[in-house]
């Protein structure tokens, strides 16, 4: 016997549950597995299994990756071609722009807008960080997504 | 002018000869989903949209050498695939909180106790789902979130059918495992 055909015939089973295999030999598989008490549970539980990914609620991120992508081809874009020159001794004007605004921003913050700006780039740095907090929590009732109760308990059946 | 369903080859063409509206919208197209595979691969929100980003960026730069006999989607996950596998190595084995450990059912649901086991269950798959193995992980994500075909698989990972086929079997039977002792 070919060791691959050995009970459990894991390999044949999960294909099966997966419609990878031809009608000739799902059907011999079929007619095996309805008399192996070794396959059968296993296939049951490749079910099952199937079934459990198919309730995972969908997720979706909650922001447009698309603008964040384009940012940043634009900010390659832009760059010279030449190596970087070292940064300036002294502070540009939108550097001490944050400490102008009382002191809330720290120092790097404003290094950060002030890169952001270097590269040429529309965004500033507050509605990426809004983006990033609204991304930390799953949305509510993601559980609903499952379109019926059956599928999103499939283990149960 | 082109339709916004035309085929990702007519916006690949375009993003190819330089229209800058082009990319974007291929962006679009596969976000949702290269999102939620890096998800459930790295177990993090933050990492998934920052190697999103980072996927279609390598995208990009890779765009000029995209030949017409590659399907777009499997070839943005087969980046997307090595960027969630060098990420994993880089990270090691840090430990992350499960995706729906913070996830509950609501309480005005018709059954909330059916609700609740059944958030139990997929709470558990997920937990499993992040001790299983990356290559097992990555294979079953491709398999049964992403539907994947073997023989798409195949393209997205560089290996044949037949190795599509035994890697899979050995990632259900390893997650029944992790999954079983999980189990009270
Ligand atoms: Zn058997």
């Amino acid at each position: 016997m070919n060791p691959a055909e050995e009970c459990p015939r894991t390999e044949a089973l999960s294909a099966w549950v997966d419609n990878e295999l031809g009608e000739a030999v799902r059907a011999e598989l079929a007619a095996h597995v309805a008399g192996c008490a070794i396959c059968a549970p296993v296939l049951a539980e490749f079910r099952q299994l199937h079934g459990a990914f198919a309730a995972l609620p969908e997720l979706a991120p909650d922001v447009d990756i698309a603008p964040l992508v384009d940012r940043r081809i634009a900010a390659a874009a832009a760059q010279p071609q030449t190596p970087p020159r070292p940064p300036p001794q002294r502070m540009r004007w939108w550097q001490a722009v944050p400490l102008a605004l009382g002191g809330v921003l720290s120092l790097s913050l404003g290094a950060y807008l002030g890169s952001m700006l270097m590269l040429g780039s529309q965004a500033t740095a507050q509605p990426a960080m809004r983006q990033m907090a609204a991304f930390t929590a799953i949305p509510p009732g993601a559980l609903a997504l499952c379109p019926t109760r059956q599928t999103c308990n499939p283990l149960e059946r | 002018m082109l339709a916004p369903e035309g085929t990702d080859e007519d916006w690949i063409r375009r993003a190819q000869t330089g229209d800058r509206t082009a990319f974007p919208e291929l962006v679009r197209r596969h976000q949702t989903a290269i999102y939620r595979f890096l998800l459930r691969m790295l177990g993090s929100h933050e990492d998934a949209l920052e190697l999103s980003q980072d996927t279609f960026i390598k995208a990009w730069q890779a765009l000029p050498q995209w030949q017409p006999e590659a399907q777009f989607r499997t070839w943005l996950f087969r980046i997307a695939s090595n960027t969630a596998l060098d990420a994993l190595r880089r990270r090691k084995l840090v430990e992350f909180v499960p995706l729906e450990e913070s996830f509950d059912a609501p309480d005005s649901g018709p059954d909330p106790e059916r609700q609740a086991q059944a958030t139990q269950e997929v709470r558990q798959l997920a937990a499993s789902l992040q001790k299983l193995a990356p290559e097992h992980r990555q294979v079953l994500l491709l398999r049964e979130v992403e539907e994947m075909s073997y023989e798409e698989i195949g393209h997205v990972l560089a290996l044949s059918e037949g190795t599509v086929k035994s890697r899979l079997a050995r990632a259900r039977a390893a997650l029944i495992e992790i999954h079983a002792r999980r189990r009270p």
